[in-house]
């Protein structure tokens, strides 16, 4: 297991989960063992009303991070300084633990596409996305993760495996990575690379967070659908990320289909329970 | 152009596009040709938007029914999105319904829409005070002549011949769809915020006329001169003083303001 969390800087949260509207009262009244909450920044990047008052209770019980499905960092269109601007205020206002986005682009000539749509893993997509987390991390005014995405199409051009690009553009842009586990998983199937040889091509020191997640068998892919329990691969390959990345927040993420939280929570437990002999065996 | 730029562009036109078209750009494998893996994103990007839209339009989708699918279809291909949130796409959906054929047919639906447009965009409008009983109270008689009422900034009058807040109230409480009225005169509506919670209701003509004097910020005495042309001059006082404690009560004001006497 490796050790090295020299890069991290950033506190560990334990086991947590993503903050959905279903389980507000929930989880206000009887949090059980919810450690950490990560949140959807787009949903509160508003001027007003009840999200924001609902989000000050809860910043006042738990440490909070901020998942944004916006920032388009991988976008050739020039970045959107109206949502850094409104995505810093609110991260001043709720001071998150971090801030992550992901490896993708949404969107070009002004056209968004509510996707996360991959990029080709080339030379020119890496220069190019390095100077925007720079730019994103000057704006900010801290270093931001960002996460793997499911994929189900490969770019011809693309030169280096999805790993290669991930760990390159952390290591020069200097930003830190938010693996899904659940994501590589569906991307290893999709593409028939090795999900382990993801694993081993990630430098541990760079592991902030993990997402654990369900996703949905489709006729020849995998689809990321988020709406669906953990199965038991995706299971088996977070033992394998614990074993090479060591304390990592870790948190449950659900998208659609919520379920109620009691179901979630027994999610959260079997992290638990997969992760801490491993590292109480490595301390 | 860089190739990353053009690539995307591609990519763009290609989910947009009304069929699958062939990219060189894109490889397949043994498990799914490059078509099939691009039609992911194509099919994914529209249940999106149309997932997102029935989300914001509850009383359209009822009021719509059956022909649901096809709106949201037909405004989805007419306008790709261009806001980082979702939820922003459907900002044009009531201009849409106004002139796009067949829905300008049924005007019902944008009026539908400008209601369904309104309580979500009141929802989560800036914070605001709201003028209190003691506020009121503590004006002094001698300046209600200049006395200036601010409504709530996020207060929007919508006007329609159709019963549209009864497809709302239905679909937020899960009721049967109910008939679609047409009134001979038209009607208005309120949608505002009383704190966290968006209110809205009909308003009589003069009500409606006084308060756009009070959001023109006319003085108090020319509001009830307003009301004294519905009720004469006698009567203008106590429907004010009525008026006056039922926006007082919902939160409707902002704020008043008077010269320093």
């Amino acid at each position: 297991m490796n050790k090295d969390n020299s890069t991290r800087q950033l506190p560990y949260l334990g086991f947590g989960l993503g903050l959905r509207v279903e389980h507000y009262e929930t989880l206000l009244e009887n949090p059980g063992p919810v450690e950490w909450l990560e949140v959807i920044s787009e949903n509160y990047m508003i001027p007003g009303g009840r999200p924001l008052v609902w989000l000050e209770k809860f910043r006042e019980r738990f440490p909070l991070v901020m998942h944004g499905v916006s920032m388009s960092i991988g976008s050739t269109d020039p970045l959107d300084q109206g949502y850094l601007k409104r995505l810093a205020a609110l991260a001043k206002r709720i001071e998150p633990k971090w801030v992550s986005d992901h490896l993708c682009w949404t969107g070009v000539q002004g056209v968004n596409l509510h996707d996360l749509m991959p990029l080709p893993y080339t030379e020119e997509a890496l220069t190019h996305v390095v100077d925007r987390v720079r730019r994103v991390q000057d704006a900010l005014g801290r270093r931001i993760l960002l996460e793997n995405v499911s994929s189900y199409i490969t770019y011809v051009d693309s030169q280096l495996s999805e790993w290669d690009f991930l760990a390159a553009i952390a290591e020069r842009a200097d930003c830190l990575i938010l693996l899904d586990i659940n994501n590589i998983y569906v991307s290893a199937h999709n593409h028939g690379f090795s999900p382990l040889a993801y694993l081993d091509g990630i430098p541990a020191s760079r592991v902030q967070q993990f997402h654990l997640a369900g996703h949905e068998h489709g006729e020849q892919l995998i689809i990321d659908t988020h709406d669906a329990p953990i199965v038991s691969p995706v299971w088996d390959l977070y033992v394998e990320a614990v074993r090479r990345y060591g304390h990592v927040s870790t948190m449950i993420e659900r998208d659609d289909h919520i379920p109620p939280l009691e179901e979630l929570l027994v999610e959260l437990d079997q992290a638990r329970r997969l992760a801490l002999p491993l590292l109480q065996a490595a301390a | 152009m860089s190739s990353l730029q053009a690539l995307q562009q591609e990519m763009l036109q290609a989910v947009l596009a009304d069929a699958t078209p062939r990219l060189r750009e894109l490889r397949g494998d043994e498990r799914a040709n490059a078509a099939t893996r691009l039609d992911i994103y194509r099919h994914g990007y529209r249940i999106r938007l149309r997932d997102a839209l029935a989300v914001e339009y509850p009383g359209l989708s009822l009021m719509a029914g059956k022909r649901l699918p096809a709106l949201l279809e037909n405004y989805v291909e007419a306008h790709p999105s261009g806001h980082y949130n979702i939820r922003w796409h459907g900002a044009g959906l009531a201009a849409f319904l106004d002139y796009g054929r067949p829905w300008r047919e049924k005007p019902e639906l944008a009026d539908m829409a400008r209601l369904d447009w309104a309580i979500s965009t009141v929802f989560d409008a800036p914070d605001e005070p709201a003028l209190a009983v003691s506020d009121m109270a503590a004006v002094p008689p001698s300046a209600w002549g200049e006395l200036v009422l601010e409504p709530q900034p996020h207060l929007q009058i919508l006007s329609t011949p159709y019963n549209v807040e009864a497809f709302r109230r239905a679909a937020d409480q899960e009721l049967m769809r109910p008939r679609l009225r047409h009134y001979s005169k038209m009607r208005h509506l309120l949608i505002w915020r009383q704190e966290l919670t968006v209110r809205y209701r009909s308003v009589d003509s003069d009500e409606l006329a006084v308060l756009t004097d009070a959001i023109a910020g006319k003085p108090f005495a020319a509001l009830c001169e307003c009301l004294a042309q519905y009720h004469g001059e006698d009567e203008a006082m106590s429907r004010m003083a009525t008026l006056l404690h039922g926006w007082v009560d919902s939160g409707l004001l902002r704020s008043c303001n008077y010269p320093e006497v």
